[in-house]
């Protein structure tokens, strides 16, 4: 990731280049694996954040919360693929 | 108050806290820059350049990329703690863990310091 931002942003060929390399589809799709676990991470520590302030830390409260991290997650991963390709 | 030479800082409490606040300086960074792309579609080098060229954006970066080195520390080695231990591997666990960990340490300040380069070697 590190080396992509370094060269998209070395000059005009290297951001161009950057972009080819996104149209393939093999770079399309680890680019979605990362986004998705990104977004699952990212729903799944909210719901931590939640729980830190005491909400959702009964059983029920747990179930509940992880079928709302799931069930967000899986639209936000569906989305970041419908964007990406 | 137990302390352990490994971990990140003083008490785990530190560390739970330091896993927070990294969590939520890089969720507002990854939102910004996701809101970023989408409202740019068809994005110019220009743009991209530009937007890497403020003060403000170079600092909010590097304040990320810290914020990542030390959210992925404490996570790593919450991990290593969890299973790299004497139960799961036996006699060479200790061993195992400490490599385990400087492998992540330096890998985080590599990052960082490729990060500084970039950000600042435009």
């Amino acid at each position: 990731m590190l080396f992509v931002l370094d060269k998209s942003l070395s000059s005009e060929e290297g951001f161009a280049d950057v972009k080819m390399y996104l149209t393939s589809p093999l770079a399309k799709f680890v680019i979605w694996g990362l986004l998705s676990a990104l977004l699952y991470h990212l729903v799944a520590g909210v719901r931590h954040l939640v729980m830190d302030t005491g909400v959702g830390e009964t059983l029920e409260g747990g179930k509940t919360g992880s079928k709302i991290v799931i069930a967000v997650s899986v639209v936000l991963i569906v989305l970041a693929g419908v964007w990406i390709w | 108050m137990v302390t352990n030479v490994t971990n990140f800082s003083r008490s785990g409490l530190y560390d739970w806290m330091a896993q927070r606040v990294s969590a939520v300086v890089l969720a507002a960074y990854f939102l910004f820059l996701l809101g970023y792309l989408l409202f740019h579609p068809n994005l110019s080098y220009a743009d991209w350049h530009g937007l890497f060229s403020h003060n403000w954006m170079r600092i909010f970066s590097l304040l990320a990329l810290v914020a990542l080195g030390v959210h992925a520390w404490v996570g790593m080695w919450t991990i290593s703690t969890d299973y790299l231990t004497a139960m799961a591997i036996g006699k060479w666990a200790t061993s195992v863990r400490f490599l385990f960990q400087a492998v992540c340490g330096i890998a985080m300040f590599a990052y960082f310091v490729w990060g500084v380069q970039i950000l600042w070697g435009i």
